[in-house]
């Protein structure tokens, strides 16, 4: 009952890696990257034009593993542009001029009508009707395609009986049936892990360790004898590609798009927020966090099967008419400060956080445990199994 | 692009003096509400180093308390004098409830985070502002005013004199641009002197310069960044009350977003720590926004959002060009 729904869950998958991406640069190096929604914008205007037959030299059925990869790489080349100019600056200087840079391109493609009649509200796939596809590219049959409406179903293990006759084959007869959200919730979600993969890969070379250095004393790093400049450099166009996937993501599954809900700055605001919650500095936090932000949302949410329903019924009429104050009823009272209020908690809580839990969910846990989760439950199983050797 | 022969065009254009009389005045409309809604923000900024996201929000809830004492006690004062002697009214109630807000925020939220990296009082100040957003829209909820379109009660109280066109000289010239206008002189001069000549003023001024160094000659620091907080807010608070009555702003949620942006960039461009900068740099801004709009108004230029566009594009220059601001480093302390 109180689970998210699939629906849900795919949007904390595409979200959860674009504030990784966020992470990425702005918890590791320590340069807070205010204007990230770029990359998400970029990515996400990028196959929403493709499939629409507005990019030159690509054509409208172009498969969607290539537009990701082409709109990530599209991505480091702004990377590598903003950052050129951007990390001449520090601290409060960079976040705004990355901001600024953001705010351009928000800007720019909320009045810019190539892009579509009515740039202002946004833009939707008109020119392709097959939908997008994860899996290999060229290869039908390795390919799942997502979205909500026009997503594949699959079935999975085999109806023996009904396939042969038998009916003594019932017991061994089992199968699942995915419909279109669980097929994208697999398929986006298996992208999310290979790019969430690839970043811990990256955090964990010789590179990430030079990243985290920058973090804790720049100066340092530099007089050590790491070309700092590179490093940030490489860490944002790496962050700003895996930013641009998570845009692709989004808009292969809605297959819409508005420049509020992508180049707008409180894009990043809410990036900021999953990972301060989940864990600044960690790759898998920002995914929890924004697990959090979500399930909260949906948790005061008239549909979400969550917490208004369930006052509604247990509270019984009686209670719900009670009069408060001056005509204001209990009733009332829950609409006003529990319907859709998820932004209001979830304000009240990052301020929180910030000010006693710096280190997110995920930190707290690992400085609980003394390391990491994975290695902690690792070392826990060994101590308790007599005769493991590894 | 705009071809060659409309680039002439629109240089006849701007010759035209009443038309270059007319963009000039709007521009400096438009530069004193850029340099109010950025005059809470440079204080902060310049003494404490914090960049106050929460700066947006508290200018809306200056907006909504300022036309609460309009639309309250509009009935029983009528007339010109009577209203503008109201809305001063407002203004100093609007400034006193902000400032102790505002104190009391930097004691309990900012003061924990003085020894944490900078980059913790932007996030906190985030915070900060999505709630005080969220609530501000229960409130209004339930006293059924619609929070996303502005309210047009408050715009409602202006007095006539205000909202008239007059003619001057042969230019139309609204009475709201003549207010904004005074009013901006009236209140840069207030922040110069609070600055220049008040105790308060001089340990701004100190401690924007070497802040240990004020400690050590026995400035209480920590008091000083109490009331520069609350009186920052107590400014932009104000700002918001004269918003309410211009249309292009009005109050309403969004307000705190639509004043955010440009308020960090006329603080960034002018530079950090220098008042003149802020003034300089709101300048800067007004006749250029002034002077994009024109262009699209008079079909010059067909994009609409020219004037949003330069304003970022002039943060962005400034930055590349000259990272600390117009008035920065060189000058901090130098009011």
């Amino acid at each position: 009952m109180f689970l998210p729904r699939v629906q849900t869950m795919i949007t904390v998958f595409y979200f959860g890696l674009f504030a990784m991406s966020f992470d990425f640069i702005s918890g590791y190096t320590g340069y807070l990257s205010f204007g990230h929604s770029a990359f998400y914008g970029l990515g996400a205007y990028f196959v929403i034009l493709v499939a629409n037959g507005k990019v030159p030299l690509l054509g409208n059925g172009t498969p969607f593993m290539v537009l990701l990869l082409l709109a990530g790489l599209l991505a480091v080349v702004m990377a590598l542009l903003m950052g050129a100019v951007a990390f001449r600056l520090t601290g409060v200087y960079f976040a705004m001029i990355t901001l600024g840079f953001a705010q351009i391109l928000y800007v720019f493609f909320s009045n810019w009508d190539y892009v579509g009649a009515n740039p202002r509200d946004g833009i939707a796939v008109l020119g392709r009707q097959d939908g997008f596809a994860i899996g290999v590219p060229y290869v039908d049959s390795l390919n799942m395609t997502i979205g909500q409406l026009q997503g594949d179903t699959f079935t999975w293990g085999m109806d023996f009986a009904a396939m042969t006759g038998i009916g003594a084959l019932s017991p061994i007869s089992h199968t699942i049936a995915l419909g279109p959200g669980e097929v994208s919730y697999y398929m986006v979600g298996l992208v999310v892990l290979v790019c969430y993969f690839a970043m811990q890969r990256i955090i964990h070379s010789p590179f990430g360790r030079a990243m985290i250095a920058i973090r804790e004393n720049e100066e340092r790093a530099r007089a050590v004898g790491y070309d700092t400049f590179r490093v940030k450099m490489g860490a944002f166009a790496i962050s700003g590609f895996f930013g641009a996937v998570a845009g692709g993501l989004f808009t292969g599954y809605r297959t819409s798009v508005a420049p509020e809900n992508s180049f707008y700055f409180l894009t990043a605001g809410d990036a900021l927020l999953a990972s301060i919650i989940g864990g600044f500095g960690t790759v898998a936090g920002p995914l929890f966090g924004r697990l959090f932000h979500e399930g909260l949302h949906e948790f005061l949410t008239k549909e979400g099967g969550g917490l208004l329903p369930y006052l509604r019924s247990q509270l019984g009429e009686g209670t719900l008419n009670t009069v408060i104050i001056d005509g204001f009823t209990v009733a009332e009272a829950i609409e006003v400060f529990l319907n859709g209020r998820a932004g209001l908690y979830i304000g009240l809580l990052f301020v929180l956080f910030v000010l006693y839990v710096p280190n997110g969910l995920l930190g707290t846990l690992r400085a609980y445990l003394g390391g990491t989760v994975a290695g902690q439950v690792a070392q826990a199983v060994k101590g308790r199994v007599r005769g493991w050797k590894l | 692009m705009i071809p060659l022969v409309s680039l002439v065009d629109a240089l006849l254009h701007f010759l035209d003096p009443s038309v270059l009389a007319r963009v000039l005045f709007d521009g400096l409309a438009k530069a004193s509400l850029y340099v109010m809604i950025a005059a809470g923000l440079t204080l902060i900024f310049g003494l404490m180093g914090v960049l106050n996201f929460a700066h947006g929000s508290l200018t809306a809830i200056g907006a909504y308390l300022g036309g609460l004492v309009m639309v309250t006690f509009a009935a029983s004062a009528t007339g010109n004098v009577g209203r503008i002697a109201l809305f001063f009214v407002a203004i100093v109630v609007v400034f006193a409830l902000l400032t102790a807000f505002g104190g009391a925020m930097e004691v309990t939220l900012i003061r924990p985070l003085y020894d944490r990296p900078p980059l913790y009082q932007i996030l906190l100040t985030f915070g900060v502002t999505l709630v005080l957003e969220e609530l501000l829209r229960m409130v209004l909820l339930f006293y059924d005013i619609q929070p996303s379109t502005d309210w047009l009660a408050a715009q409602g109280t202006r007095p006539d004199i205000i909202s008239k066109t007059h003619d001057v000289f042969g230019l139309g010239v609204e009475g709201l641009e003549v207010f904004q206008i005074l009013l901006g002189i009236v209140i840069t001069a207030g922040v110069w002197l609070f600055l220049t000549r008040t105790r308060y003023g001089l340990y701004i001024r100190a401690g924007s310069e070497d802040g240990e160094m004020a400690q050590a000659l026995g400035v209480n620091v920590h008091q000083a960044f109490t009331v520069v907080f609350g009186v920052g807010v107590g400014i932009t608070g104000v700002a918001g009350a004269l918003l309410m009555w211009d249309s292009a702003w009005a109050a309403s949620i969004d307000l705190g977003a639509e004043v955010l942006l440009p308020a960090f960039v006329v603080v960034i461009v002018g530079g950090l720590g220098t008042f003149r900068g802020t003034v300089v740099a709101g300048l800067l801004v007004g006749l250029v926004d002034a002077f994009t709009t024109e262009l699209f108004t008079s079909d010059i230029v067909g994009f609409s959002a020219l004037p949003e566009l330069f304003i970022f594009l002039i943060l962005v220059g400034t930055l590349v060009l000259r990272p600390q601001g117009l008035f920065g480093v060189e000058e901090v302390g130098g009011h």
